[in-house]
């Protein structure tokens, strides 16, 4: 069945995006001709930026603001000796309440993609705290960012035929009308295993569509992506997710950069919570043993409201 | 994240709603989005460009060519044009959001 308000939506895009063009060309001819030079099309300005700042990310040469306090910071040796004498002395402080000390120091103030050296400290910090190897760049993979805003998504259809009663207790976001990056999750609901449902339940969403080598390098890296585990962190509260990447998103315009499930998002800040500042790693679990869902490294979040 | 220097300036509210609601499939949903974002791109730079002393077009370009994640070509902008630029790129976007938010809206 032909889709008329998409093929008439596009249609009118593509019709404003000739007269932009056109338009550009006529106004400014020196500017045109520049980016023709530089074989920059200014459709594809973004990854020709995402590339940058990824060499700029390991050399060091990116123009970053600091962290606030990383004078204080403490070593991660010092973190992991405080894990491992956690509950010996009086005064101790739980390890979520630790993560969220150490992050409001390391990380900066305005939202923006880390430094090689800011994500490996993050990453060593993460792993004694939570126990689990988090990582922002796995097997030579690495996103444009591993610092952005998370956005409420809405459940996938898992099989054809799949409705939103089927994704209880949470109805509110409702159930997208079109298919995940990957499709669905099986073929029929008789398909559907408990691994696969799991997986729709803690999704997550991320700009492999910004990457600047994604359509180079296909189809490996749709591949790679799928279903791939990653570690989500509420930066403001330390809550925890381990989600798997299970749909491609959200747009740049959004002013968000990652995307997650409903219950995701319940997880990282409660029924309110619509979108929020995360750290986004790979996880590195090549035996398949962490399980997807909520990251209990303690149980604060449940009597500690004053740090919501 | 930024990874130009406009992308603060450039929320366009409810039209992710709009796009989800008539693709049906992520690859359409990426088609539609490629589009607006190029149509983001001309209008923040004719924006820029616009407002800006032709003497200082090659300058901007080049500085931009080599770091369009870096905020300080804002404050390059407010320099050279001697006006709020990001108040320049709002107003713009504002407009775009605007017409893309009504096109075909009967229809959808």
């Amino acid at each position: 069945m032909q889709n008329t308000a998409l093929d008439d939506f596009r249609n009118s895009l593509k019709l404003k995006r000739l007269e932009a063009q056109k338009s550009f060309q006529k106004k400014f001819p020196v500017a045109h001709q520049f980016f023709l030079e530089k074989g920059l099309e200014i459709g594809r300005l973004r990854e020709h930026s995402a590339k940058i700042i990824s060499a700029g990310a390991l050399t060091g040469t990116l123009l970053l603001s600091p962290p606030t306090g990383s004078g204080q910071l403490p070593t991660p040796t010092e973190i992991a000796r405080s894990v491992n004498e956690f509950g010996k002395k009086e005064g101790d402080i739980l390890p979520q309440k630790e993560l969220i000390d150490s992050l409001k120091i390391m990380l900066p103030e305005v939202v923006r993609p880390l430094a090689r050296d800011e994500e490996k400290k993050i990453e060593e910090i993460v792993k004694n705290l939570t126990n689990i190897p988090a990582k922002a760049g796995l097997e030579g993979e690495h996103l444009n960012t591993s610092y952005g805003y998370i956005g409420a998504e809405q459940h996938l259809k898992r099989y054809p035929g799949d409705i939103l009663e089927n994704h209880g207790p949470y109805y509110k976001e409702g159930i997208a009308p079109g298919l995940g990056a990957w499709g669905y999750f099986s073929k029929s609901k008789a398909n559907l295993n408990e691994q696969l449902i799991e997986t729709e339940k803690w999704y997550a969403v991320v700009q492999t569509l910004y990457l600047p080598d994604w359509s180079k390098r296909q189809p490996y890296l749709r591949d790679w992506y799928k279903y791939r585990k990653v570690m989500v962190i509420n930066t403001k509260n330390g809550n925890a997710v381990v989600a798997s990447i299970a749909d491609a998103g959200p747009a740049a315009f959004t002013g968000k950069h990652f995307g997650g499930s409903p219950e995701v998002m319940e997880y990282l800040g409660g029924s309110r919570y619509k979108k929020g500042a995360v750290l986004l790693f790979f996880v590195d679990d090549p035996e398949n043993k962490i399980s997807l869902g909520p990251v209990k490294y303690n149980d604060i979040s449940n009597y500690d409201n004053t740090i919501l | 994240m930024t990874t130009l220097f406009y992308d603060h300036l450039t929320i366009i509210d409810g039209l992710d709603k709009k796009i989800k609601k008539i693709a049906s499939s992520n690859d359409e949903m990426q088609e539609l989005w490629f589009y607006v974002e190029e149509l983001i791109h001309h209008r923040v730079l004719e924006c820029c460009l616009g407002s800006l002393p032709e003497e200082h077009h090659d300058e901007f370009l080049t500085k931009f060519h080599a770091m369009p994640h870096d905020k300080s070509l804002l404050d390059y902008l407010n320099l050279k044009i001697g006006k709020d630029v990001e108040k320049l790129i709002k107003t713009e976007i504002k407009k775009l959001s605007k017409e893309l938010l009504l096109l075909n809206s009967n229809k959808v």
